[in-house]
């Protein structure tokens, strides 16, 4: 043991410098050895990723899974071909498997952009509440790769989309209040949150954006048209109808512009609710919203030949007519001012009844019927 | 001791030698280790030299996967067909003609060398192993690169051993611990690598070899990890929080896990002595022939089942087959599986019962679903736990299976189900399949191996269970020999204790007390020379340490811990030697 010992002394320095030139000679090796492997992979890995690109673009998702998992075979870790794989499941309708694989994206990367607005996508089909929301939020906060805030933009728009599917308006308007905040010097998004705000309901908000989107852009026709709709829907139709006339002097205004002026122009001369009307003038008007609602009503009643034919709630309205033909005079309106309403309730009952069982509406009979909807209920 | 000290020249008295000499001595004193340290040096080298054979090995392994399946993850149907059928043949050649050392997994070939041959590996078996094994298992052969790895580490921790010289007992050391580091290094899991060689390779283990497997087993991870990267073989999907309602579905598979388990190891402990008892022609053929069928496996439709199957591993663990693929597939694993073992291929069972765990766990796991979508969490995890389970009942190593599913997931949140599933899976397969697998391969081998499994469950005797109760005579050694002497005159005892208030008992023999009578010595007991200081025992110690004493001494007291002079009972050499004979005829010998 002593002389082994001995020998341990004097060997040993040499023995370490033997094994580290050992270890270096195989190191040296085993490098050239893996570098020229990973060669290999990487021009395979490109080679199927390639190719599973093709077979998606020929709209054949399935095959295009299998290349694609090969691709990532010689290169696991490639983000591109992933996100290509989930990507591809997602196309193949395999959505339970798509989800997983973006789940297991999610894992290696919680912040990805990407990521998180696919999986919030899917989330959304398989109706997952909570965890559509939570996606979505990812993608807004989540990391891109480029053009980041016109993506993470996009991403609120969707999530904004996905509450008004779900009939979700408040959270829709709450994100929608973000978003507005947050818009770029660009006629086209100050028009499509406004069309937004115009779906909630919200329709000051609406307003101001269009009212941006024309001060960027004069001559920008979705923003004149949606500015004339939304102020047509507040019940503000003088400046739907200014705008809906500017609109319509652009080339790209089609024939709903112009139908949708001719109802704010008649909505505008029929509305006997305009509190600076004289009584006079609200009489007139409540007679000529009369008319239009009787000369529809005979209309109907002629195209359906025989009059017990008629549907029972248009039948129903032949009795109080008949009535109110007597009765709806300016003179008689004069003396009971409170009947003036009421005339107005019937001329409006006719339009609904009308609406569905009389074919297209004039747009006399359309602004009849708006006006009709827009009254307040406290006045009705 | 350092080695230093005993080399010391004798003072020159030239000023210049002098200095020469004592510069020389205090290189040599700080560049010199004793054999102990170097061994530690020499264990990081080895993980070294067996990362780098492993990542050479993995890379040769995908080489000929390339060129004998080609590049998709799903092979052409007539390469599926072909290509294991022809490696096969081509592997007999090789294992016939230079490689006869090369065959079977490269498990119990370690072991064997280190019981049988003193941890010596030759050169020639790690060559044969590192290009059969590649070759069968890139070629499609179900098996995997684990086993081969570790017996590729043993073998060049033999080869650098026999180099230098080691001595016997160093070199037999040596092969576990290469064998660690070829095992991390496949695995890429360092503490799974040294559980399972301390559970399953060595006998005997102390904290000098803990610590020389422990840094063989990192420096090869870490090596490993420098040229392939630090990925795990599957990306492991997180395993979020584990309702305890899923402890049923966790047992579930526990227990299908066992017999899955039981299936696979009688279905080799069937076929393997079959085909080893047919003439070595045949034995030629089989290679070939387990490669044909599966070919056919993999042509009808299951292409997974060949190769290690990492990839597929990984496919499961995230949810890409349906439970009815993943039953399929792991009821034809073990059929692919047990071709490929039984047919001499070199090819590990690591990967392929980590590939029928994975794909049992993820059928339960999605079966689960169906019933109870808002129990299940991942599939994945119910793969992960399904690998452990496995590796639990197959490969009988229960301590290893628990670790390694918390080292590959990383995440203790899993510990829950891996206890329950592999307890369920450990002793099922325990029950109805007595001989472990790797026990049962050894006897086909006509090998006999320590089986490391009874050596852990051995029951140690204590002395409690040999102890006789407190003699009814001792002693009281606050009297004289005249007034002890009515007490004993009539028994037969040689000697008794004798009672000492606040000290351990002493001892006097029958003829020193009648002694004493004679000579009318008053003295009380204590006071005389006659009575002997003994050495004592406490009932909780092992009977290995007793064994000692109970030679030397006729009889040793048993005594309290907290009391040294109450006295629980007596040992002598009888009652040890009783004790053993009992406990032999309780657990008779498995051969």
């Amino acid at each position: 043991m002593n002389v082994l010992r001995r020998d341990f002394v004097v060997r040993e320095p040499l023995l370490v410098v033997i094994l580290v030139l050992i270890a270096v000679v195989f190191s040296t090796v085993t490098h050239a050895y893996s570098r020229a492997y990973d060669r290999r992979r990487n021009q395979l890995g490109q080679q199927w990723y390639a190719d599973g690109v093709a077979e998606l673009q020929k709209d054949r998702p399935d095959t295009a899974v299998e290349r694609f998992r090969t691709a990532l075979l010689y290169d696991p870790r490639n983000w591109t071909y992933r996100l290509s794989l989930a990507e591809a499941l997602t196309q193949a309708g395999r959505t339970k498997q798509a989800m997983n694989y973006y789940e297991s994206l999610w894992q290696v990367n919680p912040k990805s952009g990407i990521v998180n607005l696919n999986l919030a996508r899917l989330a959304a089909r398989s109706g997952e509440f909570s965890e559509t929301e939570r996606y979505y939020n990812g993608a807004i906060f989540g990391d891109w790769a480029e053009n980041a805030s016109d993506h993470r933009r996009e991403a609120l728009f969707e999530l904004i989309h996905f509450y008004l599917q779900r009939k979700d308006t408040s959270n829709a308007e709450s994100q929608l209040i973000i978003l507005s905040g947050n818009l770029p010097e660009d006629p086209a998004l100050h028009t499509r949150v406004a069309d937004l705000f115009s779906q909630v309901g919200d329709y000051p908000r609406a307003l101001e954006q269009y009212r941006r989107a024309i001060q960027l852009d004069p001559k920008y026709f979705p923003a004149l048209f949606g500015f004339g709709k939304a102020s047509f829907r507040a019940g503000d139709y003088r400046s739907a109808e200014a705008y809906l006339s500017r609109a319509a002097r652009e080339d790209s205004a089609g024939p709903e512009v112009r139908y949708l002026l001719d109802v704010t122009q008649a909505a505008a001369a029929l509305n006997p609710f305009d509190r600076s009307l004289r009584e006079a003038d609200k009489i007139q008007r409540t007679l000529h919203a009369f008319r239009i609602a009787s000369a529809r009503l005979e209309a109907c009643t002629k195209a359906s030949g025989n009059p017990a034919t008629l549907p029972a709630a248009l039948a129903s309205l032949q009795e109080p007519w008949k009535r109110w033909k007597i009765d709806a005079n300016p003179s008689y309106l004069s003396r009971q001012p409170d009947r003036i309403e009421s005339l107005f309730d019937f001329s409006a009952a006719v339009e609904k009844h009308s609406q569905s069982l009389c074919g297209p509406p004039t747009p006399e009979d359309t602004a009849l019927l708006v006006l009709a909807n827009a009254r307040p209920s406290d006045e009705k | 001791m350092s080695a230093t000290n005993k080399t010391l020249p004798l003072p020159s008295p030239d000023p210049i030698a002098s200095a020469a000499t004592s510069l020389r001595r205090r290189i040599t004193a700080q560049l010199s280790f004793d054999e102990d340290r170097f061994f530690l040096i020499l264990a990081v080298f080895i993980g070294i030299f067996a990362g780098l054979a492993v990542v050479c090995f993995r890379i040769t392994m995908e080489w000929a996967r390339l060129y004998l399946l080609g590049s998709s993850l799903t092979p052409s149907p007539l390469r599926a067909f072909l290509a294991p059928c022809l490696t096969g043949l081509f592997i007999s050649i090789l294992i016939f003609t230079l490689f006869s050392g090369a065959a079977g997994s490269g498990l119990n070939q370690t072991k064997a060398a280190l019981y049988i041959s003193d941890g010596y590996i030759p050169l020639r078996t790690v060559i044969g192993k590192f290009i059969t094994a590649s070759l069968a298992i890139g070629s499609g052969h179900s098996l995997g690169p684990e086993d081969p790895s570790l017996q590729i580490g043993a073998g060049l921790a033999s080869a650098v051993g026999a180099r230098l010289k080691l001595s016997r007992k160093k070199m037999r050391l040596l092969a576990p611990v290469g064998a660690a580091a070829g095992l991390a290094a496949a695995f890429n899991a360092p503490i799974s690598a040294v559980l399972f060689v301390i559970e399953e390779v060595i006998r005997h283990w102390s904290a000098g070899i803990f610590g020389a497997i422990v840094l063989s087993a990192v420096s090869g991870v870490v090596t490993m990890r420098l040229f392939l990267g630090a990925e795990p073989l599957f990306r492991i999907p997180s395993v979020g929080v584990i309702r305890w309602q899923e402890l049923v579905a966790y047992s579930v598979l526990g227990i299908l896990g066992g017999i899955a388990s039981v299936v696979f190891s009688k279905a080799i402990g069937w076929l393997r002595p079959k085909l080893k008892a047919t003439p070595q022609t045949l034995q030629f053929l089989y290679p070939g022939f387990a490669g044909l069928l599966i070919g056919l496996i993999a042509f009808a439709g299951f292409p997974q089942v060949m190769g290690a199957g990492y990839d597929f591993m990984d496919q499961a663990m995230h949810d890409q087959y349906t439970w009815e693929v993943l039953g399929m597939l792991a009821g034809l694993k073990i059929l692919a599986t047990t071709l490929s073992l039984c047919s001499g291929t070199p090819g590990g069972m690591f990967a392929p019962t980590l590939f029928i765990g994975a794909m049992l766990g993820g059928a339960v796991g999605s079966v689960e679903r169906l019933f109870f979508p808002h129990l299940t969490g991942s599939v994945g995890t119910y793969a992960l736990v399904g690998m452990g389970v496995l590796f639990a009942g197959f490969l009988r190593a229960p301590i290893t299976s628990i670790f390694m599913a918390l080292e590959v997931s990383g995440d203790y949140s899993i510990i829950l189900p891996v206890l329950v599933a592999n307890t369920f899976s450990y002793l099922i397969a325990r029950r109805l399949q007595a001989v472990p697998i790797l026990e049962l391969i050894t006897r086909h081998d006509g090998l006999s191996l320590p089986a490391m499994e009874e050596k852990r469950e051995a029951e140690t005797l204590n002395v409690e269970d040999s102890m006789r109760p407190r003699p009814s005579i001792i002693l009281d050694g606050a009297k004289s020999a005249a007034e002890a002497w009515p007490f004993v005159s009539h028994t037969a005892e040689p000697c008794f204790l004798v009672a000492i208030p606040n000290q351990p008992p002493a001892q006097i023999s029958f003829g020193e007390l009648r002694h004493l009578v004679e000579a009318g010595d008053a003295r009380l007991l204590r006071d005389t020379q006659a009575i002997t200081a003994v050495p004592y025992l406490h009932p909780d110690e092992d009977l290995e340490d007793a064994l000692p004493l109970v030679t030397r001494y006729p009889l040793i007291p048993v005594v309290n811990r907290a009391d040294l002079s109450q006295v629980l009972g007596v040992l002598d050499l009888a009652d040890v030697m009783e004790a053993y004979r009992k406990s032999r005829s309780e657990f008779p010998a498995p051969y």
